[in-house]
């Protein structure tokens, strides 16, 4: 007894001798390569004091412009770097501007941006690599849990960095939309009892596309074709089924469907206007944030997919050619902070956090993967086909 | 030397002028140079566009329709006010600045919520303006262009023995309304030609109108091209590349329609003229004398409805009362558009006294060398599709590597400013009496003296209406700013135009108010020195000072 219970402790003593040997070496190795970042970092902090970056960001959002006069005045604050919101109506300047710069030195030093503008500047080689190497915070994304890395199907690799999720939703009428979830069939009944009060944005606008995309994915059950390069077999088998929904849905819709908003903000405004019963949203938040500030009817809530709403993110990009890429890295840090993180979730945005650490299921919707993008240019196009003229 | 020093500032002048005018055709050139993979296969995709027929022939309707009636309107409402109101022009002009000041977007937004389904002065769907039509398109236009004719109107009209001939066809036995429509309306109509093309070459490819109320099954040809130049997924620029050629084949169309209308329809008057034919307008008469007091009580009503917006009121809320009106905003965002509104009266100031200087350059060249030249290539600015021509300049600018400041904006602003000016001036400088530059050489005056003492002082009421349409035109300009200014120069309608991509009506009645305050003071002070800077006929001329 004695013995084994002396060996029991001998065994630990070595254990845990080995143990913290070994902790050691690896805090060693762990405390170099930190220190290697460390030094790389305060070397970037150092080159980025006193500079400017230009962000050319959608200025529509009042919520979005507040948030980011206080991240200037924070930037400001704690790294010497002067953060100048350009803002713009359509990420789309931006691409167009970096596309005449065509190498030269570029007036963007950071970008707002997602899908085929990044994928369109990927490709052309506008866009400075390996920020997720080179910027500390990159390490806290809650890269297992959200869908960050893969941008409209295109890898992000580097080349830009999640800022926040965008999850479709509606913004609903409570006594209209009843349920938290609907399925394709329910909006029909809806737009059956309530004519004239459903509609979505007039795609190629992207809410509206993925108005379109939520419904396909509904009235297949979830096809797995969705999620690879679409063929033309998938095509004539999926396809048909959203056109025989749509051709019964537009009739209920507002104006007959032979008018669309042109945009999510449009539709917005006709809602607080009370000429619909829904408005679509990319914020799962957005619906309380309009709320408090008195934007829309208290009798509003939020109201998704029955399969899980669609989620991708938003994100930040440095071009290739930016003069001030160091102060562009600290700001991009800088947003992934828990601080930043925190008060744009928490704050008048209630955009949610890409952090780890911030994960909060109340804030979020069940996710459904984007289907993969090829199904986005054929569903527009063939919508224009149908419906457009 | 002294003709060789004149020849030699001619010729130094005609290039100054000739490089202003360019610069449109130079943008153009290398905004629209296509991609390498751009094909004509591309082209026949964008001819099997779904709803592409309609889309444009409503594009044609619309910017055609809505400026001859616009023409028309404004025609009939100078002609009443000039014969039955005393005071005339000069309480007119001072009558349109508010008219003036509200931006076309603006117009547009305060129409769809006052008369549209929901909004507050909506009857029934017989009666109210779809909120997304053609019929709402044209009418926002309409309200907009008709003030702006009929300032260029009361320019020409200054200039003209407008009297003189009243007086010759009662003396023929016609009734003023007659007189009016068969003997002055064919000589103003030659001068109103420049402001036709411009409206509705901006009727043709205004973009954000149309997005809020014009139709989008199918879209108006503008918002198509615009979407296609903006989008970088597959194909789509190369289907904007056609799409801009398409668009100026569209403004050549509707430049030869408009040639073909002056000529049929003073061809018409003319004939009728000579038949002796009466013209009875009936209830179109009371729509002339009703358009403008309706019209500024729309207007009014617009204003109250955006201040209250930014006060915080919120129509459709059933909680808000009146008691909620607070001035929040106003104290949260003047601090952040002192700046822009600073930037903005800088360059619409420079932009416009830059445009006038060059656009007396360009006439008094002109009427030197003895012919004038086709009005379309001064105003190729204003024609051209903006948005690919100022790609253009902006390529040339980065690739000049000069920097961004206020400097770059007010010449990116110069060929509007220019084409704006040169449209309201060309009548009224065309039309000065020639007799009077013939006394004051009698008198030993020398070509200078003679041109700046008499000439200049009888545009000089001509100059300010010049002066405010070209500072409200520079006030506008979202695309140019932004493009040339990289964001390093923001002006109140860059901030404006941002914000009312969004959904947050008090922001956005904030900004729209703010834009406006700028071209009105403008107008309005036009409009005071022009009233007291007599016209022609009761002038002192400033010859019996010297």
């Amino acid at each position: 007894m004695i013995f084994r219970r002396f060996s029991t402790k001998l065994t630990g003593l070595i254990l845990l001798v080995s143990l913290s040997i070994s902790t050691v070496m690896a805090e060693d190795l762990v405390v170099e390569t930190l220190d290697e970042a460390g030094a790389k970092w305060q070397q970037t902090l150092k080159v980025a004091k006193g500079k400017s970056v230009y962000f050319y960001a959608w200025g529509g959002s009042k919520a979005v412009n507040e948030y980011l006069r206080w991240a200037k005045r924070e930037i400001a604050k704690q790294y010497g770097v002067r953060l100048i919101h350009v803002k713009v109506t359509d990420p789309g300047e931006a691409v167009a501007r970096l596309k005449a710069e065509n190498g030269r030195t570029s007036a963007i030093d950071l970008t707002w941006v997602n899908g085929e503008n990044f994928a369109y500047l990927k490709q052309h080689d506008h866009l400075l690599g390996n920020l997720w190497s080179s910027i500390p915070n990159v390490e806290n994304l809650a890269i297992d849990t959200l869908p960050i890395t893969v941008d409209f199907g295109e890898s992000m690799d580097g080349y830009e960095v999640p800022w926040g999720i965008g999850q479709f939703n509606l913004i609903a009428e409570e006594a209209v939309f009843s349920n938290a979830q609907f399925s394709a069939n329910d909006l029909l009944t809806i737009a059956r009892n309530n004519p004239e009060t459903v509609t979505y944005p007039r795609p190629p606008e992207f809410h509206g596309s993925t108005f379109l995309k939520q419904l396909l994915v509904n009235l297949t059950q979830g096809d797995g074709r969705l999620y690879i390069a679409a063929t033309e077999v998938a095509q004539n088998d999926l396809l048909p089924k959203l056109w025989a929904y749509l051709d019964a849905l537009h009739p209920y819709l507002w104006q007959q469907g032979k008018a669309f908003p042109t945009s999510s903000s449009e539709q917005l405004l006709l809602y607080q206007q009370k000429s619909l019963s829904m408005a679509v949203s990319f914020n799962p938040n957005q619906w309380i944030k309009e709320k408090t500030t008195k934007q829309i009817p208290d009798s509003s809530v939020r109201r998704s997919f029955s399969d899980g709403a669609i989620t991708n993110s938003h994100n930040l990009a440095i071009p290739k050619f930016s003069p001030n890429p160091e102060a562009a890295k600290v700001v991009i840090n800088f947003m992934l902070s828990e601080l930043a993180q925190k008060r744009k979730f928490a704050g008048e945005w209630g955009d949610p956090s890409v952090l780890k650490s911030l994960l909060d299921s109340r804030s979020s919707l069940p996710a459904h993967p984007e289907p993969h993008s090829s199904w986005q240019l054929i569903i527009e196009d063939a919508w224009q086909q149908r419906y457009g003229g | 030397m002294a003709t060789t020093l004149r020849r030699l500032s001619r010729v130094l002048g005609w290039w100054l002028i000739i490089c202003i005018a360019s610069l449109p055709v130079w943008g153009i050139l290398f905004g629209l140079w296509p991609d390498e993979d751009t094909s004509i296969a591309d082209l026949s995709r964008l001819l099997a566009y779904q709803g592409l027929g309609l889309s444009l022939w409503q594009s044609m309707l619309s910017a055609l329709f809505s400026s001859l009636l616009s023409l028309y309107l404004a025609f009939l409402i100078y002609s009443q006010y000039q014969s039955h109101s005393k005071v005339g022009g000069r309480w007119l002009e001072k009558y349109l600045s508010p008219l003036l000041s509200l931006p076309h977007l603006a117009i547009a937004l305060g129409l769809v919520f006052l008369f549209s389904e929901s909004g507050v002065f909506f009857v029934n769907g017989d009666i109210g303006l779809p909120r997304k039509g053609l019929s709402t398109f044209i009418m926002a236009i309409i309200i907009k262009e008709v003030p702006f004719f009929l300032l260029i109107l009361i320019a020409v009209g200054r200039q003209l023995p407008l009297h003189g001939w009243l007086l010759q066809g009662r003396a023929l036995g016609y009734d003023t309304s007659t007189s009016w429509w068969l003997l002055v309306f064919p000589n103003i109509l030659k001068h109103m030609r420049l402001a036709l093309l411009a409206a509705s070459a901006y009727t043709l490819s205004v973009v954000d109108m149309n997005l809020l109320v014009g139709p989008n099954i199918p879209e108006l040809f503008a918002v198509s091209v615009y979407r296609w130049q903006g989008s970088f997924s597959e194909g789509d620029q190369a289907l904007g590349f056609w799409a801009n050629l398409l668009l100026l084949v569209l403004l050549g169309v509707s430049i030869i329609f408009l040639y073909c209308h002056e000529k049929l329809v003073i061809k018409v008057l003319q004939h009728w003229a000579v038949l002796g034919r009466r013209i009875r307008l009936g209830f179109v008469d009371t729509l002339g004398r009703v358009w403008l007091p309706a019209s500024g009580l729309l207007i009014l009503l617009m204003v109250l409805v955006f201040t209250l917006w930014s006060l915080g009121f919120n129509w459709h809320s059933d909680t808000f009362s009146l008691r909620n009106l607070n001035t929040q905003l106003w104290q949260d965002e003047w601090l952040f558009v002192a700046l822009p509104l600073q930037n903005a009266l800088l360059i619409g100031v420079s932009a416009a006294i830059l445009g006038i200087l060059f656009t007396l350059l360009a006439l008094e060249l002109q009427r030197q060398k003895g012919r004038y030249l086709p009005d379309y290539i001064w105003l190729l600015g204003i024609l051209l599709p903006q948005l690919s021509m100022v790609l253009g300049w902006q390529v040339s600018h980065i690739w000049l590597e000069g920097g961004y400041h206020s400097g770059w904006v007010v010449f990116a602003h110069l060929p509007f400013t220019f084409g704006y000016a040169y449209l309201v001036l060309k009548g009224p400088f065309q039309s000065i009496d020639a007799n009077y530059e013939l006394i004051a050489a009698s008198f030993g005056y020398s070509p200078w003296q003679r041109w700046w003492k008499i000439r200049f002082r009888l545009l000089l009421p001509a100059i300010l209406s010049a002066f405010a349409i070209a500072f409200a035109v520079s006030i506008a300009q979202y695309i140019p700013t932004l493009m040339i200014g990289a964001g390093r120069v923001t002006t109140i309608t860059t901030e404006a135009v941002a914000i009312g991509t969004g959904s947050q009506q008090d922001v956005a009645a904030l900004y729209i108010l703010l834009q406006s305050l700028l071209p009105l003071a403008a107008f309005i002070m036009a409009a005071l020195l022009s009233s007291r800077i007599a016209g022609p006929k009761h002038s002192t001329l400033g010859i019996s000072r010297c």
